[in-house]
């Protein structure tokens, strides 16, 4: 049989090198062997519980050894997996599980409570499984989970074979859904098949050169895109993962001292995060003498701030990477030295190897050097589409505007302008999504959360551009003036509703919004 | 208001902490359930500088200073005792 699949990576890997470490965390490590025996056992189990190819089965827990097992077990049972954000709110992960049927779900002993509270908001869980759990450990599990769901731990998993389930797939199945913002404040599901995924992957194990001794971060989260190049990447190379634990990012000294004593060489994360390691991690020149190469992605990074980090790491290599999650990653720019005086932000650059992008002006005509147009893109990196709305799918993946026959592009919905080096600047959005810390948020979406407060009878959410994390969101609110409302209340009730990323970080009350001539909310008027 | 009052405050009315999901006692963990994130620090250390008068060092911004609300009143009255 042909290997062409995301998991045959880790068979091929674990079979060349048993002996090598996969996963370095917290400490402890798990060689390329354990992972693939283990990651087996898992998907029998899977299997056993009813799992069948093609269905879908949520990973729910922080980074470890054991969830990037559960990841390849998954993809391993013929399934597709669905990261569900740690910290998000249980009302909007159950509309994520009703959304894609997600009847199982890995987990972890201290998420129990937040399955329970999925379950009663509908949820379809059938069955828990907590792979690091040892049964006689645990204190009472009929308490924490509604009756009809099944709990299974490290015994179960135990007591499967530790050699591949017989399924077969094709590179065309499903690999993983990724849930993004919607802007009509539901969460979407990009579909990302096998294909998709290796044709990234591959590009970019080739051109960031990862190799057998690299030691790649893991800083995003299973549920951000960014993930994708660690997880598979590092595995196809044989290279080691060093997932990030949580606790670093919010203390930059720290985050520092674990790039230097973890002896990372391949960093990937949003820029904001490097910008607080700069801004407030005690960096010296020099500082991680074996990092070689620094990716970022998800926003734009600030052009001073880049230059003094690429100036306390001269050692290494930095590339701009860009791409929405339909497109994994569709252009690529490395980073020249940055004269002192430029402030202009970086090009997203050029297409990566197999992979077209292109412009098309607001007249449909494709765009020439120097005129705005959206950028579309073209190759086998973009996704299938979005999980059960085809209408939003044929809005965003369209036929190619000017081909002799009918082909799918994803039109990204972002300006962009080609320079006279050929490559792309990103100039802006064509609607109202904006991003921050990396994250994509509609702003429609978190207006739908404010709308939802019955105090509410008018709101308009405006980003606020900020050096550090991109955008801060800022509310304009009417209220009935039934009651008083305070922000707090306000702010509070979101973060019930939708991921604390996309909360306000402020909400300014108002008589009135301003509006456009066509009764619109004049935004440009509201920020003014 | 005592240390402790005015940063459960701070918690409570800009990082936007609802008290009913769980309420702050000053041992409460602040960066393992969500409390304090990466940009939540950030607004952090900026309020304690503006309102306690202190200079909080890169060095200092720690678990054992902030972990809990407990350990930042602690660390905030050791930072205004005269050197």
């Amino acid at each position: 049989m042909t290997r062409q699949l995301l998991h045959h990576l880790l068979v091929e890997t674990a079979e060349r090198s048993p002996e090598a470490t996969a996963v370095a965390f917290r400490g402890e490590t798990m060689t390329y062997g354990t992972l693939d025996a283990w990651s087996d056992r898992l998907a029998h189990l899977l299997v056993d519980v009813g799992v069948r190819r093609g269905d879908r089965v949520g990973i729910y827990r922080e980074k470890s050894s054991g969830s990037v097992a559960a990841i390849y077990a998954i993809l391993k049972a013929g399934a597709a997996y669905v990261p569900l954000d740690p910290h998000a709110p249980p009302a909007r992960l159950a509309y994520i599980a009703r959304n894609c049927g997600l009847r199982w779900l890995i987990t972890a002993e201290e998420k129990l409570p937040l399955c329970r509270q999925m379950v009663e908001k509908q949820a379809p869980l059938e069955a828990v499984i907590l792979p690091d759990v040892v049964p006689a450990r645990r204190s009472d599990p009929a308490e924490t989970l509604p009756p009809g769901v099944r709990l299974l731990a490290a015994d179960a998993v135990a007591a499967q074979p530790a050699s591949p389930p017989a399924v077969r797939g094709i590179e065309l199945d499903l690999a993983y859904i990724l849930y993004t913002s919607g802007s009509t404040g539901e969460p979407k599901g990009v579909m990302i098949s096998h294909l998709n995924s290796l044709a990234f992957v591959r590009w970019a194990h080739q051109a960031i050169q990862v190799r057998a001794d690299d030691v790649l971060s893991n800083h995003a989260p299973w549920h951000f895109d960014l993930s994708i190049f660690d997880v598979f990447a590092a595995v196809l190379a044989g290279a080691t993962l060093a997932p990030v634990p949580a606790e670093m990012s919010v203390f930059p000294v720290q985050l520092a001292e674990f790039i230097a004593q973890t002896g990372i060489t391949v960093w990937y994360s949003v820029p904001s995060v490097l910008n607080l390691l700069l801004l407030r991690g005690n960096l010296k020149p020099g500082a991680f003498p074996r990092l070689r190469t620094v990716l970022f992605a998800g926003e734009v990074f600030p052009t001073p701030h880049l230059r003094r980090l690429m100036g306390l790491l001269p050692h290494a290599r930095f590339y701009n990477l860009y791409g929405p999650t339909e497109t994994n990653v569709c252009t690529w720019y490395e980073v020249p030295p940055l004269p002192a005086d430029r402030v202009a932000a970086i090009p997203i650059g050029r297409a990566i190897d197999n992979v077209e992008v292109f412009a098309m002006t607001e007249e449909g005509r494709v765009a020439a050097p120097g005129e705005v147009g959206e950028l579309y893109v073209r190759g086998s990196t973009v996704a299938l589409g979005y999980w059960g709305d085809s209408e939003r799918t044929a809005r965003g993946f369209v036929s190619h505007p000017s081909a002799p026959f009918h082909e799918r592009v994803y039109r990204t919905g972002d300006l962009v302008r080609q320079d006279e080096q050929g490559d792309y600047l990103f100039l802006g959005r064509r609607d109202n999504q904006v991003k921050s810390r990396g994250y994509r948020i509609e702003l429609g979406d978190v207006e739908a959360a404010i709308y939802a407060h019955p105090e509410v009878a008018e709101c308009a959410v405006a980003a606020l551009p900020d050096a550090v994390v991109g955008n801060r969101l800022k509310a304009f609110v009417v209220t009935r003036g039934t009651r008083p409302l305070s922000p707090s209340e306000l702010v509070q009730f979101c973060s019930n509703l939708i991921p604390r990323y996309m909360v306000p970080e402020e909400v300014e009350f108002r008589d009135r919004l301003p509006k456009t001539s066509t009764g619109k909310i004049d935004r440009t008027e509201l920020v003014r | 208001m005592s240390v402790l009052d005015v940063l459960r405050d701070f918690l409570v009315n800009d990082l936007h902490w609802d008290p009913r999901r769980a309420p702050l006692t000053p041992d409460f963990a602040l960066i393992d359930n969500g409390v304090v994130d990466s940009m939540g620090i950030f607004m952090l250390v900026s309020f304690l500088e503006e309102q306690f008068a202190v200079e909080v060092k890169d060095e200092e911004i720690v678990p054992e200073n902030f972990g809990t609300l407990g350990a930042i009143a602690a660390y905030v009255e050791r930072k205004r005792q005269p050197a």
